[in-house]
């Protein structure tokens, strides 16, 4: 009872620090926090990596009933439109079997124009599967968190596609998790090209659904339904990875539907290409060679 | 019996730190229910406002700076504002706890209308906020499409948090 009368005790008066603790203190630890933020990414980050980790295998694990649920409304969603899509895939169906007739003769010409050129192949990329496990519905910033890692060989830097193509690229990597930036967030910058003109061009987005095309040389070629892939230039990504198609090309600029729908991610690839070049963080260092204890 | 009294006490005590911090991982979860992830960023400043009218004594201030520096660390990637949703739920916490006397005895369309009111602030204060930081114009449909929406699912979170009122309320 002693015992539990002294706790008592110490709750009291340390609830009554709490109280005079004003408040002012607490806000101007808030707006240091945001200063900190913007001053000492790397600390940030740090830290940030630390609870991703933390959360992440509370997130991995209402992944399926989650997934779940998603199916169950995707489901939903697609009885109502089945007609539609039916007829939509039909038409499809016609065109991509002319483009396979296309594509063969290309692939076989190719091997053999390869073999005469003695071209050399860019390196082989690696690709890690990953579950989306968190997702921020922020009004600021467009991101998700998968559950995979540095163990895993994730890396900042790595684009990151789904069977369509490019939708975001890794920004930071704990341990068992990793966070992607998607293209269409605010802060993403990826160097392009149109498909069909190869101009090149930097894609940005800007937390809508549609990407913009910026630091165009000329925006005459460019027509509604091109095809945007990435060029390669910085170094980190493989060339040729669609990343959307124009919708819109007029006065008030080219304006880009990413590939795929962003809203329904549940399993995305992440591309090790074995080539970190321009990257916004530091690369972590080198895995240890020896075995990691006790695991 | 005093030990099963005791765990109750407690239990009832940390209870509304832990349906915040639930909110916050739930808000961070892919539902791709139709409405849902449009305002899933705001639960967890819903339940602040609740819990600062309901059970301030339970969301003590400094508990409210670390859950939102944790959730600004939680839903934001690198380069992104920290700091904003502890500043929101500090703020939302000292307009409610301090009228709280006045707001128990008033109707619950008068609590919807200060939740309106604060809540739209709160929801200002951060539009700008991350404009400034990131010194860019962030489009603010997302943010006004968020707070409408949990405009119309405070009752129902109300209502679900809600039961502890008289208890409090009376003590």
């Amino acid at each position: 009872m002693a015992l539990g009368e002294t706790f008592t005790q110490t709750a009291v008066s340390l609830r009554t620090v709490v109280q005079r603790f004003s408040l002012g203190l607490l806000v101007l630890a808030a707006v240091g926090a945001m200063l900190i933020g913007k001053a000492d990414t790397v600390l940030v980050e740090r830290v940030r990596a630390v609870v991703s980790d933390l959360v992440t295998p509370l997130l991995d694990a209402v992944a399926r009933p989650v997934a779940a649920v998603n199916d169950f409304v995707a489901q939903i969603e697609d009885v109502t439109n089945l007609r539609a899509e039916n007829a939509r895939l039909r038409e499809e169906n016609a065109r991509l079997l002319a483009w396979q007739g296309v594509a063969r003769r290309l692939d076989a010409e190719n091997v053999e124009l390869r073999g005469l050129a003695n071209f050399q192949e860019g390196p082989q990329a690696r690709f890690i599967t990953a579950r989306v496990v968190g997702d921020s519905g922020s009004a600021f910033m467009r991101s998700m968190l998968l559950n995979v890692g540095r163990r895993a060989g994730v890396a900042p830097g790595q684009a990151v596609i789904t069977a369509e193509g490019m939708i975001g690229r890794i920004t930071d990597a704990g341990e068992h998790s990793a966070r992607v930036l998607l293209v269409t967030d605010i802060s993403f910058r990826l160097p392009v090209m149109i498909e069909r003109t190869r101009e090149r061009a930097i894609l940005a987005g800007d937390n809508s659904s549609r990407l913009k095309l910026n630091f165009m040389q000329s925006v005459g070629g460019i027509q509604q339904g091109d095809r945007i892939i990435t060029s390669g230039h910085g170094g980190s990504f493989p060339v040729g990875l669609p990343v959307g198609v124009v919708t819109s090309a007029g006065e008030d600029g080219i304006r880009i539907r990413p590939v795929g729908d962003l809203s329904r991610l549940e399993l995305v690839r992440v591309v090790d290409y074995g080539v970190t070049g321009l990257v916004t963080n530091p690369p972590p260092p080198p895995p240890p060679l020896h075995p990691v204890r006790g695991r | 019996m005093e030990f099963l009294h005791r765990l109750d006490r407690l239990a009832y005590a940390l209870a509304p730190a832990f349906v915040i911090l639930l909110l916050m991982l739930a808000s961070l979860i892919p539902l791709r229910v139709p409405f849902l992830p449009s305002v899933a960023t705001l639960l967890p400043l819903m339940a602040v406002f609740h819990f600062s009218l309901h059970r301030p004594a339970a969301v003590p201030a400094p508990a409210l700076l670390l859950f939102g520096l944790l959730f600004d660390l939680l839903q934001y990637g690198p380069g992104a504002p920290l700091g904003i949703s502890a500043l929101q739920f500090l703020l939302v916490w000292r307009v409610v706890s301090s009228s709280r006397k006045y707001l128990l005895e008033v109707s619950f369309a008068f609590i919807w209308l200060l939740y309106a009111l604060v809540v739209g602030a709160a929801v200002t204060l951060a539009w700008v906020l991350g404009a400034l930081l990131q010194a860019s114009l962030v489009d603010p449909w997302p943010a006004l499409l968020q707070y409408v929406v949990s405009l119309f699912l405070y009752p129902i979170l109300g209502w679900l948090l809600g039961r502890n009122r008289l208890a409090e309320a009376s003590s």
